[in-house]
């Protein structure tokens, strides 16, 4: 038996959870989903609607709020109830933070940061980058069961994960945390910049780049973003004018999505930029150049002036 | 600002963690086993994130030096990729080539071996470890500490600083680390150097530094494409005659390749682009049948010291000595110059142990380290060619008759020095240039088509460099008046940094009111200094940016 540890804040389910479901679901079945936190009802039923054999809530006082000591604490006992063969939890820095303590406590092996599975007959070995992403390798856990593995996030497509044909039943987990045992102290959580988004949530991306030519001109990207019902994103050479802010920087020196959707305007497609989003599924790409770098990875292309084809797609799409 | 810096005492602090520095280690410690005493504190800085990471060279090696500072180089596993086996030389045109029938002697190469650089330093530097000696990797010096006008040391860099100057939660102030003996050896146009130069005036009476250019990519042919061990060398095409410079392709074992381009950095004509130059180089039939199929797996850039042995400044001062590619030790006839980097950081190693055992760094003791190299087979072998590289600046034809006259007269002139001007005074104005038709600034003069199988637009390049920088922080290429970029340069000379820089740092962006201003990438500097160099008005200072930042130079 699988067990996937699902990630929710505030009572919401973390999107990356559906992928390691799907991850989970590749690697054997069956699976098994385990909710930990405080009031998460809501979050255990949506998850429920994977195909999975039960899901378990973990529900505690001490879970409220997110403590690397209160889910090792919870998350130990759950997997020595349940004896799972292998654990898979989603690579978000939550799991970063108390991972390997988990796998520590529990004196397991933990792999990281896994792109992909490979199954041959009874092994399985999985695959993860290593020196930068330069290689990937095969890692076999060793020793016994279980074994911690973490999902890379959009290495795996939540939308592959599979739905089961009725709810999973559910259950409340007897395990219970000692809040006095839990040394962290959370503080309120914050945001360093004002409007820090994280766009590796968003399933639709509208992204622009040099070929918007003037932040007045924005507003065209954002009424096909608002059309879309997608977040806006932009090149680097956007953010450096200040047309928009840092954290809407896709690329090596920004963030890293995997979107359902990604909608480039105006972009050429350096390689800079292509490294932060050609992970996403359906990559639609419009530029006055044919011969820009861009439509090599674009799924869809448009070569034509932005100008003119994003009003003809908003018009479309209002109909 | 008034903080708490943690100072370190050693007895010798190496600036700079390339073959100059690393044999100053080295050497150090061997002198420490032949003559015994107290026990030296030595310490290394590199600012590159792991030694050799910055490292980039053509390179063919003269392993003269290596044999007398590590005799058993063979049984400890040197990276001599591969012994140089077939030498050629090419004069190309356009569309064709014309070997030389015998390679000129500078340029021959038996007994010398092909290798990587970056390799060679990275094991330079497991020797120097394994001697004990403290790699202080992912620290820049930033400042020389005096004592009225004795070196005293360097300050490292400070980190954690933001963007608009201010301390992110991560601050840590640089360290103080005073020495008894400052062996500088940070490289071409070092930093270090430069400002010990300005300071101390150690440049009085000698000829201006001169410079070239050197963009390398690092190759993976078709097996068997072409030996390894073959070295080709080419001038002419696609340089002018009055243009300094040329390519090489080294083959190494696993088909790779080293491909490469030099191109001085005192060429006349302002909209002229080393990058582009070296993409019209890569479609001559010649090297595009030899890159057929092929992959590019590095890119990089750095300048070299051209000058040779009137450029040179005093190395030595009250504490300090200067040692490498950073007093322009190179040999700019036979393209060399490691073995020289790696002879006087030997020599320093040897005036600075001297100097510390006799409680004595003064100049006038470490002017020792000067008479050496005088007595030495740097002085035998630089100053023959001291004036090799100025005579180019008469044209390619008269660079190559001195050349040719320099080996057998010993570099006799009727002007000894031989009068020449620093490269970016050279530069002509566009008016004068181009007296009919001023080019767009902002267009290439000479384009090439860009595939991104065998040509590459800068960017793109960048990324085969694996240049990464910490994005919050200060800007370290310090333009001193931005006005001039957007009024002056840009009438005069149509801001040429856009263009000789190789990694596309510099940008003139519209600023909105219909004229254009400066926009500075800083994040995709790859330090090969040009900027510093050629900016004709001079206001550009490259300061290293905060450590471990920089290309990633594997293999090349």
């Amino acid at each position: 038996m699988i067990l996937v540890i699902a990630e929710q804040r505030g009572g919401k389910l973390n999107r990356a959870t559906w992928e390691t479901v799907a991850a989970a679901q590749q690697a054997g079945s069956p699976i098994t989903i385990v909710v930990p936190g405080s009031g998460v009802d809501a979050v255990a039923t949506e998850i429920a609607a994977a195909e999975a054999a039960e899901v378990i809530i973990v529900d505690s006082p001490a879970l409220a709020e997110y403590t690397a000591d209160g889910y090792v604490t919870a998350l130990a006992a759950v997997i020595g109830e349940v004896t799972p063969d292998l654990v898979f939890l989603p690579h978000t820095y939550q799991t970063r933070d108390f991972a390997p303590a988990l796998a520590a406590r529990i004196g397991r092996a933990l792999i990281t940061d896994v792109t992909a599975i490979k199954k041959d007959g009874n092994s399985i070995a999985f695959v993860r980058p290593v020196f930068q992403g330069k290689l990937n390798a095969d890692v076999q856990p060793a020793g016994p069961a279980p074994h911690l593995v973490t999902c890379q996030i959009g290495a795996f497509r939540a939308d592959s994960a599979k739905t089961g044909s009725s709810a999973a039943q559910t259950r409340k987990s007897s395990v219970s945390v000692d809040a006095s045992a839990i040394r962290q102290k959370p503080e309120a959580p914050f945001k360093e910049t004002k409007q820090a988004v994280d766009l590796s949530q968003a399933e639709r991306i509208v992204s622009v780049g040099r070929g918007i030519k003037g932040q007045e001109h924005l507003k065209i990207a954002q009424d096909l973003a608002a059309a879309l019902g997608a977040e806006i994103a932009a090149s680097r050479p956007i953010c450096d004018a200040g047309w928009l802010p840092m954290d809407r920087q896709i690329g090596s020196s920004g963030q890293t999505v995997a979107p359902k959707l990604y909608v480039a305007l105006g972009i050429s497609g350096a390689i800079q930029h292509l490294v932060g989003m050609k992970g996403s599924k359906t990559i639609v790409a419009v530029n006055k150049d044919p011969e820009a770098p861009i439509f090599e990875i674009a799924d869809y292309g448009i070569a034509g002036d932005l100008f003119e084809v994003v009003p003809a797609l908003i018009a479309e799409l209002n109909k | 600002m008034l903080m708490d810096r943690e100072t370190l005492e050693v007895d010798v602090l190496i600036v700079g963690g390339g073959p100059a520095g690393m044999s100053a280690a080295l050497k150090l410690s061997q002198l420490q086993k032949e003559r015994g005493g107290a026990p030296l504190a030595i310490a290394v800085l590199e600012k590159a994130r792991e030694a050799g990471a910055h490292m980039l060279s053509g390179a063919v090696l003269d392993p003269s030096t290596l044999r007398q500072l590590v005799p058993d180089f063979k049984e400890k596993g040197a990276p001599l990729a591969a012994e140089v086996r077939d030498d050629r030389v090419f004069f190309l045109t356009r569309t064709s080539k014309l070997k030389f029938p015998i390679t000129p002697p500078p340029l021959q190469n038996h007994g010398n071996y092909i290798i990587s650089l970056n390799r060679f330093v990275k094991w330079l530097a497991g020797l120097v470890e394994a001697e004990g000696i403290d790699i202080f990797t992912g620290f820049p010096a930033s400042e020389v500490l005096y004592e009225g006008d004795a070196v005293a040391g360097v300050r490292t860099g400070d980190r954690g600083i933001d963007k608009h100057g201010d301390r992110k939660p991560t601050f840590e102030p640089g360290v103080d680390i005073r020495a008894k003996v400052t062996i500088f050896a940070d490289g071409v146009r070092g930093n270090m150097t430069k400002a010990l130069v300005r300071r101390l005036a150690l440049d009085a009476g000698r000829s201006p530094q001169l410079y070239a250019i050197g963009i390398k990519e690092l190759w993976e042919l078709p097996k068997d494409r072409l030996p390894p061990g073959t070295v080709i060398h080419t001038m002419g095409y696609p340089l002018r005659m009055e243009e300094f410079g040329g390519a090489f392709i080294y083959a190494m074992p696993d088909g790779l390749a080293s491909v490469g381009f030099v191109a001085g950095l005192d060429y006349r004509d302002p909209m002229f682009d080393p990058h582009l130059t070296f993409q019209h180089f890569k479609q001559h039939p010649f090297t595009a049948s030899i890159l057929q199929g092929a992959q590019l797996v590095r890119y990089g850039a750095k300048a070299l010291p051209e000058g040779g042995w009137h450029t040179i400044p005093r190395v030595y001062a009250d504490g300090a000595l200067i040692a490498g590619d950073a007093g322009g030790f190179l040999n700019s006839i036979r393209l060399k110059g490691i073995h020289l980097a790696m002879r006087t950081g030997m020599l320093a190693a040897e005036s600075a142990f001297d100097a510390v055992r006799a409680g004595d760094a003064s100049a006038a003791r470490l002017k020792g380290y000067a008479d050496a190299i005088d007595r030495s087979d740097v002085r035998r072998e630089l100053y023959p060619v001291r004036n090799v590289h100025q005579s180019f600046s008469y044209g390619l034809l008269a660079g190559v008759a001195y050349s040719g006259l320099s080996l057998v007269t010993g570099g006799w002139w009727y002007r000894d020095p031989m009068p020449a001007h620093a490269g970016y005074e050279r530069v002509a104005k566009i008016d004068e240039y181009y007296q009919d038709g001023k080019p767009d600034p902002d267009i290439p003069a000479r384009p090439a088509k860009i595939d991104r199988q065998l040509t590459f637009d800068k960017l793109t390049n960048v990324h085969y460099s694996a240049t990464r920088h910490t994005e919050d922080q200060p800007s370290h290429l310090i333009v001193h008046d931005t006005e001039i970029c957007r009024t002056r340069c840009r009438t005069e000379y149509g801001n040429p940094c856009t263009r000789f820089c190789p990694a596309q740092v510099y940008e003139m962006v519209d600023a909105g009111d219909g004229t254009k201003k400066l926009q500075i990438n800083a994040s995709n500097c790859v330090h090969c200094k040009t900027c510093d160099i050629m900016d004709p008005y001079q206001v550009i200072d490259w300061v290293p940016p905060e450590g471990e930042g920089g290309p990633q130079y594997e293999g090349m």
